[in-house]
């Protein structure tokens, strides 16, 4: 066989190895690990609140499909379905918090109302509350 | 005084009111589809539900982009290309049950009921009839249903290929644990 023809064998086995390695791995990706990853937004539980309350849309696309870091003080905790848990936030308003969904995993269990949190999740978007997703604590205070 | 005892009288009423009024920020829904490769699934508990006991009125609000599978691909597949999440960001059910008084509020019990009323999932709007609970507990009530729709009834486009691989409807869980309005 010639050399060139060779090679040519080689680097179709290369590419195609490396495309199904690809394939493999976008197919199987998981949803970032909000306790490592590095966040786009740091800020309180009541300014993103206001944000989202006086300007919508342009919260929306600030923050949306974010990671957000978020500090605030524990207004309720409320299991959700089997597997996650949600946790809310107080802000500024009476009506609306940041709610923050969780795996409900052990850890879950130590959080307190009146408790102040760091938090980090991708945001969804805005309903009556700010609502994150896959979320996991910075520092559990206290 | 006259208008301390007006302002009382109006308290009263809209006290009441709301003792009718029951929600929750926490509701779930979730779609199922099973297909040959893997099972379709998407969860979101940040559904936000309220119930009237006094007319049997219902309305649901959630974000598409609560809804979350395991698979980070599929996630972004369902946002991007099927319900186009950045144009349409959520979806409403406003209805209505349709047999309320078989249902006794003041007694603890399971009641079924038929909720009517109107779907708006991707901007499009259906007219949809189903089956569902209604659980009286201390303190709370709780609703739950399941039903079936159809994607191309809501103008979701999904490409011959992968709409070959799964059933023609979804199967969607509604649970709601409400609590009255008045507590919160």
């Amino acid at each position: 066989m010639k050399n060139w023809v060779k090679i040519a064998l080689i680097a179709v086995v290369f590419i195609a190895v490396g495309v199904v390695w690809f394939g493999l791995h976008e197919f199987n990706l998981k949803h970032p690990d909000t306790s490592k990853a590095k966040p786009d937004f740091v800020v309180t539980a009541s300014t993103l609140q206001k944000e989202f309350e006086d300007n919508e849309a342009a919260a929306s696309s600030k923050y949306i499909n974010k990671i957000i870091e978020v500090r605030g003080t524990i207004a309720s905790v409320t299991p959700a379905d089997s597997t996650h848990i949600n946790v809310s936030l107080k802000t500024g308003s009476d009506i609306s918090a940041v709610i923050c969904t969780f795996k409900a995993t052990g850890d879950h269990l130590k959080f307190l109302t009146g408790e102040e949190i760091t938090l980090r999740g991708e945001c969804s978007g805005f309903l009556m509350d700010v609502l994150l997703n896959n979320c996991a604590t910075v520092i559990n205070q206290k | 005084m006259k208008g301390l005892l007006l302002f009382t009288f109006f308290l009263n009423i809209i006290l009441a009111a709301n003792a009718q009024k029951f929600m929750t920020k926490n509701g779930f829904i979730s779609f199922y589809s099973h297909t040959p490769m893997e099972d379709i699934k998407a969860d979101n508990n940040q559904v936000v539900g309220v119930l009237d006991i006094s007319t049997g009125e219902m309305v649901f609000q959630a974000l598409i982009k609560s809804f979350h599978f395991d698979r980070a691909l599929m996630e972004e597949h369902f946002n991007e290309n099927y319900m186009e999440s950045d144009k349409v960001p959520k979806s409403v059910f406003k209805g209505k049950i349709t047999n309320l008084a078989s249902v006794d509020f003041t007694k603890n019990g399971t009641y079924n009921v038929t909720v009517e009323g109107d779907l708006t999932i991707h901007d499009v709007t259906n007219k949809i009839s189903t089956k569902g609970t209604i659980e009286v507990i201390s303190g709370g009530i709780n609703a739950n249903s399941k039903f079936n729709i159809v994607p191309e009834d809501y103008k979701i486009v999904i490409p011959g290929v992968v709409r070959d691989k799964f059933d023609k409807s979804l199967a969607v869980t509604v649970t709601m644990k409400y609590t009255p309005i008045a507590n919160k």
